[in-house]
């Protein structure tokens, strides 16, 4: 019963967060300086009935009172608009765009997270030694650094060995053999994962040491060791499971920090990804880009925290008890 | 598992990067794929919905045009293989080319044309204002036969030429049933690939924000392309597009930023720099309605000091690392032949500035900054991100500086372009005291950016503050200007107007610079750009070299 009100009322709070999100959405680019028309308007011999005639079509004419109910309206339909840029369905352009953020910044967390633990826990094993001074020194250092720079840096000293930019070899007018397209894509990948990883794993590499050094230190784990355990059994088994709760929180609050940072990552790589499709859409005001966009994105942060919530809750009964 | 990741290790291996398995498929078309890297998208490839330049260059490709521009900036034959002009300028008449066919085997008559032109002209409130322009005082276009279509125009026109060759004639069996009722539906077919294609090359795939790749149209009645297709790489970052060039991911980059050429040179490209079509201007608020505490903006004295305090010579040299030219008229040297060449840009000279303001009645205050109708002569300058990115930020910081040793004070207000569109031309352009943009113009006619300018572009592109009835009447008179010289007479006093009255202050010319692999020759320039919206000679002409 506990569990069920628990997860009722995570989920509650989840789609009010939502709802919150996707009204504040709404309102906080109509209330930044400029619009859409502004952009499209701008060419040679542009008239007041151009300008009217594009608020007309995009429905700007209206109140934003009129204009938030409308959206509200399609949003439970789920039509999420019609972009103003390239008139076409918002639903229809972010899908790809979602499904490359997803590669993106699924390899870049996992791969993070893979070596934030490894690193962290052969720390936390070795503390105090030279090993563990330089790995935890290059995990701060590292993790210090913008995604935008370090993306600049690695760009240009693998120029000419991994690809620049874009996720496939684009200049093929046949599809190319299944194994040959995800090579493409993987060496494609490289650059932009790498650059995700690297100003990632520190974070978890620091969480992860500390976590496990506090739970190496309890009388369980003493316990284990004096019953002649094995010391790598110990470590995983008691030490790092126990470790556990901090760090799939960290993951958690981590993966906002993750979408963040792919849009810098996915402008200097032009992955195109839902980053680059919010960092384009926010220049040009195209309000149901940006609603779409976002609202995939909040949903999205909300689930993934919700489910870590769910995740914690059984590793540790005590959360929220 | 294992052994997948296995496999796709050794395939990672086998292609050596992308580059190489990229290569190998370009190179299986004969001619080979030209591949282009762009930083700007294809917005749309309707083109009553696209504003972006990337969009009209592939228009360009896809579509025929009447006539189009040579190298040497001279209107050419293209669809039209003929044209006359009756004597009193108000009826055109074009010959077009006899049996030429739509991709779709449709057959390709002077009909398109007309229909493309009155479409253009019914929905011109609506739908299709953003092309209207082309079409503006035209009464009818009509065909008396299929290869002849005949234009009457309410008024003489001198640029008929010039719009004509903007306008991508559409095939009308296959956007006739979108024009009916309101036209809207005109605004909302996506006309995705396969295009159906009038001009040298068929778009056979887009995908927005990657790629658009186009194939030789067999169908296409001129010159077949050496090249067997070309393809456009989209980039958000000019670093990722640059390092693409150098690692042969792509053949040729479009738009290259000045700190890039040396480099670029030294790595073996060819790097062609030309004349641009773009100005780059510091726009003081001209509008005697503006805030009072901007108003002696509006003082010509003050305007003609501000022009003396801004060192052109070092904003050429530093900023544009010598790739470009020092600003007099607001006509660019790129422009076909119009730009006014006895105007001189004016000249550096401190000295003249802190007289002028000191005339004015301007004077320093104890901190250095002078005081203007009770208030110091401290002013924000907006500052839009196509500006504030690079070069732009670079000048800035020059004419910040100088204009500090005249006792005027600049502060730097970045916005990106929809916020910096709002904060200057909202309100009719009362409230912003100055900003530091850039404008272009067509290649081969200044009647767009003599338009800028003009009171009925107030509040859209007019970013000027600036009405005048002088320029007003001036405008219309080389709009119907029939004779090139009698144009040319008004252009120039129009330019030297501009000028006088400091409406906007000329920093300087950008060059355009291309640059691309030597794997590619024969690829001229048509108003600084080969990828041209303008002309299909470069991209018909462009071979592999050897």
């Amino acid at each position: 019963m506990r569990v069920l009100e628990y997860v009722l009322r995570r989920g509650v709070f989840s789609l009010v967060t939502i709802f919150l999100a996707i009204t504040g959405n709404f309102f906080l680019f109509r209330v930044l300086p400029g619009d859409a028309v502004s952009n499209l308007a701008k060419v040679p011999h542009s008239t007041p009935e151009l300008r009217q005639a594009l608020m007309e079509r995009f429905g700007l004419d209206k109140s934003k009172g009129e204009q938030y109910l409308i959206y509200l309206k399609n949003l439970l339909h789920g039509d999420l608009g019609v972009s103003f840029t390239y008139q076409e369905s918002v639903s229809h352009l972010l899908l790809d765009d979602l499904k490359n953020t997803v590669l993106l910044a699924g390899v870049g967390t996992v791969g993070a997270i893979i070596i934030g633990i490894l690193s962290g826990v052969l720390s936390a094993w070795h503390r105090s030694s030279p090993l563990d001074h330089l790995n935890t020194g290059v995990a701060t250092l590292v993790y210090s650094f913008p995604a935008q720079w370090l993306g600049l840096v690695l760009l240009i000293l693998f120029a000419g060995v991994l690809p620049a930019g874009g996720m496939s070899d684009l200049f093929l007018f046949d599809s190319p053999p299944f194994w040959q397209h995800a090579a493409d894509v993987g060496s494609h990948l490289v650059l932009p994962a790498a650059t995700m990883i690297l100003t990632a794993y520190g974070g978890y590499t620091l969480v992860v040491r500390s976590s496990v050094l506090e739970t190496l230190g309890e009388d369980y784990v003493l316990t284990a060791r004096a019953k002649g355990i094995p010391a790598r059994r110990v470590v995983w088994r008691h030490a790092v499971r126990n470790a556990l709760p901090p760090i799939v929180t960290m993951v958690a609050l981590d993966l906002g920090y993750v979408v963040g940072g792919a849009v810098l990552v996915e402008v200097i790589f032009s992955w195109p990804g839902l980053g680059m499709a919010t960092f384009t859409a926010i220049g040009q005001r195209d309000y149901p880009m940006i609603q779409g966009a976002f609202l995939i994105l909040t949903v999205s942060v909300i689930l993934l925290n919700f489910a870590a919530d769910l995740v914690c809750f059984r590793l540790d009964r005590r959360v929220n008890a | 598992m294992r052994k997948a990741l296995a496999a796709l290790a050794a395939a990672l291996l086998a292609c050596g990067g992308l580059s190489a398995c990229g290569r190998a498929g370009s190179e299986t078309a004969d001619g080979g794929i030209y591949r282009l890297g762009s930083d700007q998208a294809i917005d749309s490839m309707n083109p009553f919905v696209s504003v972006v330049t990337t969009a009209f260059a592939v228009y360009e490709q896809i579509y025929p045009t009447l006539v189009q521009l040579d190298p040497n900036r001279e209107f050419v034959a293209e669809f039209a293989s003929d044209w006359t002009t009756s004597e009193d300028g108000r009826t055109w008449t074009f010959h077009t080319r006899p049996g030429a066919t739509w991709s779709d085997g449709a057959p390709l008559t002077a009909t398109d044309a007309a229909w493309t032109l009155n479409t253009i002209a019914e929905f011109k409130d609506g739908p299709t204002a953003g092309l209207a322009n082309y079409v503006s005082d035209l009464d009818e276009a009509s065909t008396p036969d299929p290869n002849t279509l005949v234009l009457r125009y309410s008024r003489p026109v001198a640029n008929v030429l010039s719009r004509l060759m903007s306008v991508p004639i559409l095939p009308e069996h296959v956007w006739r049933e979108y024009a009916d009722g309101d036209g809207e539906a005109l605004t909302t077919f996506p006309n995705n690939a396969p295009v159906v294609s009038g001009g040298p090359f068929t778009l056979v795939r887009h995908v927005p924000k990657q790629v658009a790749l186009f194939k030789r149209n067999p169908a296409y009645y001129g010159p077949k392309p050496h090249i067997a297709g070309f393809g456009i790489q989209f980039f958000s970052s000019d670093d990722a597009m640059i390092t693409a060039l150098k690692s042969r991911q792509i053949d040729a980059v479009r738009t290259v930023p000045s700190t890039s050429v040396a480099n670029l040179k030294a790595a073996g490209f060819e790097v062609i720099s030309s004349p641009g079509l773009r100005f780059d201007s510091i726009t003081v608020n001209a509008n005697p309605k503006q805030r009072p505490e901007h108003r002696e903006l509006a003082d010509p004295l003050v305007r003609q000091a501000f022009d003396h305090a801004i060192n052109r010579a070092a904003i050429v040299e530093t900023s544009l690392l010598g790739h470009g030219r020092p600003g007099a008229s607001i006509i660019p040297p790129g422009t076909a032949n119009w730009a006014d060449r006895s105007l001189e840009p004016t000249p550096f000279d401190l000295g003249a500035a802190n007289r002028l303001l000191d005339q004015a009645g301007h004077r320093k205050g104890p901190d250095g900054i002078r005081i203007a109708n009770g208030h110091p002569m401290d002013y924000p300058v907006i500052l839009p991100e196509d500006t504030y990115g690079g070069a732009g930020l670079r000048s800035f910081q020059i004419v910040r500086s100088d204009f500090a040793k005249i006792g005027v004070r600049l502060t730097a207000k970045l916005l990106d372009n929809a916020a910096a569109n709002e904060a200057v031309m909202a309100n009719e352009s009362q409230d912003f005291a100055m900003t530091m943009w850039g404008w272009s113009g067509g290649t081969g006619d200044p009647d767009d950016t003599l338009n800028y300018l003009t009171c009925q572009s107030w509040g859209i592109l007019n970013d000027t503050g600036y009405c005048s009835e002088e320029w007003d009447d001036l405008y219309a008179r080389q709009g119907t200007a029939m004779t090139p010289a009698e144009r040319h007479r008004i252009v120039d006093e129009m330019q030297r107007l501009a000028a006088r009255d400091r409406v906007l202050l000329v920093l300087s010319y950008p060059d355009s610079i291309e640059a691309h692999s030597r794997e590619w020759t024969d690829l001229p320039q048509v108003g600084g750009n080969s990828f041209s919206s303008e002309s299909k000679i470069p991209l018909l002409s462009v071979r592999r070299a050897g």
